[in-house]
């Protein structure tokens, strides 16, 4: 009775119903990626009723996010994403169970995820990542929700849905280049507009009702409010399977894995993490603090049994160069929670600063 | 007259959202080799759209009095 009252509003409409609510309740969507799409796409379905949903990423909030990133609050700052998000969407429906992966999507957990979901929506700010989207989704059997954003401008489609166009079919140069928000600048209107397109196109395809994007990229501008759509076809000389797709995606080769200086130092207080200074004894500032350690590269690798392998260590340097060379080698040994702060200590220095930690100079 | 749409970064290589190209008899890819040449879109990788319909770029295809052609590069911001 309460899960009708709660969703009365929808189930009055004739192409829902109790069975469309039913089938909301029934179905598992995966967001990857809890940016600006994320957060407007996470609580229209959780408030709808999707019944299971996880969301991926392994970011942490912080304050520049704020503009867009609507379900974060200032108090989120220095948390991760999956844990704010799940915490809002579980507060906002009980009813909905939502897992939180704070893990970055890649080849080793992909297929795994998608394979425990129904409906794969791409909500990440990197090109390289929708192929990787794309080809999991090929070979799992899901459709997989696109949006992106280029200023005031954002896409939307529907891929590999029953069978339809893909990505690859739309956009087969895997080697383009694109900027994403953080260096083109966005404001959190347009991608709250594409992410609720996407959300749309999500709760068609579960309650089968309206046609889906497939086959069609919709181009909306905000500035104009003009909206066009093009149509594409499937082109079947890309071909995806298991073995392809290992080798494509396999650990091997894989980049290094970066923080920023703002995220990191949301960790300061986490005892869990270590932030590992690289620099040489000689290198100024200094900087110390309690969950610190200083070990120069050169001396990494014999001093290796000072680290933990299952600890997050955060390792820097002075402009981030050094801590690249030392995540690879720590990753070589087995280390999997390891990242380099990028930019080093001349952008940690600016946040310790106005954080007045402990800076000897 | 032959309209030709701009999007994202290609729209701000070009520095308009669209243009009138007046010359007849033209093929795509010899349009698309002017524009190349008069912009430099380089490592920008666009789709080509032929009256809203997605075409590849090495079609031979010959176009008319008011077609509209749209340049689609992916965007990535999210």
């Amino acid at each position: 009775m309460n899960a009708y009252t709660r969703y009365n509003r929808q189930i009055m409409l004739t192409e829902i119903g109790e069975k469309g609510q039913y089938k909301l309740l029934k179905s598992k969507v995966l967001i990857i990626g809890a940016g600006g799409l994320g957060a407007a796409i996470l609580p229209y379905l959780a408030a709808a009723g999707v019944g299971e949903i996880g969301i991926v990423d392994d970011d942490v909030v912080e304050v520049s996010n704020l503009q867009r990133q609507v379900i974060y609050k200032s108090s989120s700052i220095g948390q991760f994403k999956v844990d704010e998000a799940k915490a809002m969407a579980e507060e906002l429906n009980p009813d909905v169970k939502i897992n939180a992966i704070a893990e970055k999507l890649s080849g080793a957990n992909a297929v795994y995820l998608f394979e425990n979901h129904d409906i794969i929506v791409d909500a990440t700010d990197n090109l390289k990542i929708k192929y990787l989207i794309n080809d999991a989704c090929l070979i799992t059997n899901k459709p997989m929700v696109y949006g992106s954003i280029f200023r005031f401008q954002g896409q939307v489609s529907v891929f590999n849905y029953q069978n339809g166009p893909t990505y690859r079919c739309l956009y087969p140069d895997e080697n383009s280049s694109s900027v994403n928000c953080t260096d083109a600048g966005v404001i959190g209107i347009s991608v709250g507009i594409i992410g609720m397109l996407q959300a749309n196109e999500v709760i068609k395809m579960i309650l089968e009702m309206g046609e889906v994007l497939s086959g069609k990229i919709l181009v909306y501008n905000v500035l104009n409010n003009e909206q066009q759509k093009y149509d594409f076809e499937k082109n079947d000389s890309f071909v995806m399977d298991r073995n392809t797709f290992e080798e494509k995606y396999s650990q091997k080769g894989n980049t290094v894995e970066e923080i920023s200086a703002e995220a990191a130092l949301g960790q300061i207080d986490n005892q869990e993490v270590l932030f590992l200074d690289v620099r040489n004894e000689d290198e100024l500032p200094k900087i110390a603090f309690k969950n610190s350690l200083q070990i120069p590269l050169m001396n990494l690798e014999n001093e290796i049994q000072k680290l933990k392998s299952d600890q997050t260590i955060y390792v820097f340097c002075q402009s981030g160069i050094r801590s690249k060379i030392a995540v690879e080698l720590l990753r070589k040994k087995e280390f999997r929670g390891v990242k380099s702060v990028v930019g080093g200590v001349l952008k940690l220095k600016k946040f310790l600063k106005e954080e007045k930690i402990l800076l000897k100079i | 007259m032959i309209e030709v749409k701009y999007f994202g970064a290609i729209a701000e290589k070009t520095k308009c959202s669209f243009e009138n190209v007046t010359s007849s008899n033209i093929s795509l890819q010899d349009l698309l080799q002017d524009l190349e040449e008069k912009y430099k879109f380089e490592s920008l990788s666009f789709s080509v759209a032929v009256n809203q319909k997605i075409v590849s770029k090495t079609t031979d295809y010959a176009l008319k009095s008011n077609d509209i052609v749209a340049l689609l590069p992916p965007f990535s911001g999210g």
